[in-house]
């Protein structure tokens, strides 16, 4: 007993190691974990917003590779020589759909001027954030393109990240959200209204790139070229995911 | 600093302070009821009362914000009987963010009245009644006066608490500038992006000089109000 109290204290104070830490946006979870669970590697991940986890990089964070949602986020920590020079990719694509919960009747087609504030009611537009999360970034490019901006930007109800507007939706307390089509695929309880036309925001897509403190050569590499796999491409793909290498 | 703040910034510290100040006055009753009710009766299931009131003291804010939305949401039970009732809504509305601030404030507010109330002295209350002192006047003449230092901390102990409240407000009223956006909120939404951290200290500068402002100026009426009850006894 004694002895099983011991080796369990010990434990406690052995250093953990995070020899291949990855850090991932929080919308790769399902996927991601899925890729990892296939890959010899088997790298630790931590996922969180990309805004949160490129500013714990910034701060010395052990991660050796950051797979970004956000083009802002990996473009600061390259300005910062936080990268290993060489590395960064292109690694998925994703697309921006217009929800609505499952129940919901309503009909739509994207375009110039499409009658989205009528659509609401008196409801909001569930929407990650629009001046700091990606989802939101993208949806406000989209609806300036169509010049419907200017008459749901003082409906919206913005969210800290793309699930909690997905959680509005499927809750029916938003009548309609945007979100990823990855996203919308996981939740039974939303349905696709609509698919934002490719050009009508920047393309979705998800950078990654091995950090500074990575070596060229190393778990974290393996397991970055094994994302580009074919196995991995297919997870991916089931996830709704366009891989793009 | 200040006369350099956008009318954005100036837009949530109102806010903030709107929130927080009908935050407290509304759970205000509430409080005082729950503390009484606490500090003098012994009845079944006290202690598991006195637990559930100091939930939102232990729980994750997102799980009091979480419940807030499923139960008082546009579709939430009690959310719809309130706006089909009274036109009441909560969901996305600056009510939504004082409700969800009361709630966290709540415990603080019944753990200081609480506590005044334990220290007042019955006979007090007796005496008074033996004079011929209805229940309510007993309560106007000798109770609340004697507890008002647990009042007062209570209240700018809610007050404080709403003012940083995070994470229920986010996840029941989400982040909506000039509704919802309270100054953590505002914070929090500056250190999203790239290049925002000058404007997010601002802010946290402003946090702090008001949070510290509520909790001196709470010690501050508690010794007025201490002195003033000493000097009434005698």
């Amino acid at each position: 007993m004694r002895s099983a109290l011991f080796a369990f204290a010990l434990a406690l104070f052995v250093p953990c190691s995070h020899a291949q830490l990855v850090f991932a946006a929080a919308s790769l979870k399902n996927a991601l974990d899925d890729v990892a669970a296939l890959s010899p590697a088997k790298p630790t991940i931590s996922y969180g917003a990309s805004s949160a986890l490129a500013r714990q990089i910034e701060n010395g964070a052990p991660a050796q590779l950051f797979i970004s949602a956000d083009l802002d986020w990996m473009d600061y920590l390259e300005q910062r020589k936080l990268l290993r020079a060489g590395t960064r990719r292109w690694l998925l694509g994703n697309k921006l759909v217009l929800i609505a919960p499952a129940g919901s009747a309503v009909k739509v087609e994207i375009g110039p001027g499409f009658p989205l504030a009528k659509l609401l009611g008196d409801g909001r537009l569930a929407t990650a954030d629009p001046n700091s999360v990606p989802a939101g970034k993208y949806t406000r490019s989209a609806l300036e393109k169509f010049g419907v901006w200017g008459s749901v930007a003082g409906r919206l109800a913005p969210t800290e990240n793309v699930r909690a507007a997905l959680l509005l939706v499927a809750r029916g307390e938003a009548p309609l959200g945007t979100v990823y089509t990855t996203d919308a695929a996981v939740e039974p309880k939303v349905r696709i209204v609509a698919v934002f036309p490719d050009g009508s925001h920047p393309a979705i897509v998800y950078p990654a790139a091995l950090t500074a403190a990575a070596p060229a050569s190393g778990p974290a590499a393996d397991f970055f070229a094994f994302l580009a796999s074919p196995a991995a491409r297919k997870v991916f793909g089931k996830y709704g995911f366009a891989p793009l290498h | 600093m200040f006369d350099t703040l956008t009318p954005a910034e100036i837009e949530a510290l109102r806010l903030s302070l709107k929130v927080a100040a009908v935050s407290v006055l509304a759970s205000l009753p509430l409080g005082f009821g729950l503390a009484w009710l606490l500090a003098r009766f012994d009845f079944p299931g006290k202690a598991l009362l006195d637990a559930f009131i100091h939930l939102p003291l232990v729980l994750p804010p997102v799980v009091i914000g979480y419940f807030l939305l499923v139960l008082f949401g546009r579709r939430g039970p009690i959310g719809a009987w309130l706006e089909h009732a009274f036109g009441l809504v909560f969901a996305f509305r600056w009510t939504g963010a004082a409700l969800a601030c009361a709630l966290m404030g709540l415990p603080l507010m019944v753990r200081a009245i609480r506590q005044s109330l334990e220290a007042i002295d019955r006979r007090l209350e007796s005496a008074a009644a033996t004079l011929g002192a209805g229940r309510w006047a007993v309560l106007a003449s000798i109770t609340i006066p004697l507890s008002l230092p647990g009042i007062l901390t209570g209240m700018l102990l809610s007050f404080a608490r709403s003012l940083g409240e995070f994470g229920a407000t986010i996840t029941f009223v989400s982040n909506i500038p000039g509704e919802t956006q309270t100054l953590p909120l505002a914070i929090y939404s500056f250190t999203q992006v790239p290049g925002g951290d000058a404007q997010a200290m601002r802010l946290c500068l402003l946090s702090v000089i008001l949070s510290l402002a509520a909790l001196v100026l709470s010690e501050v009426l508690v010794r007025r109000a201490n002195r003033r009850i000493v000097g009434d006894a005698h």
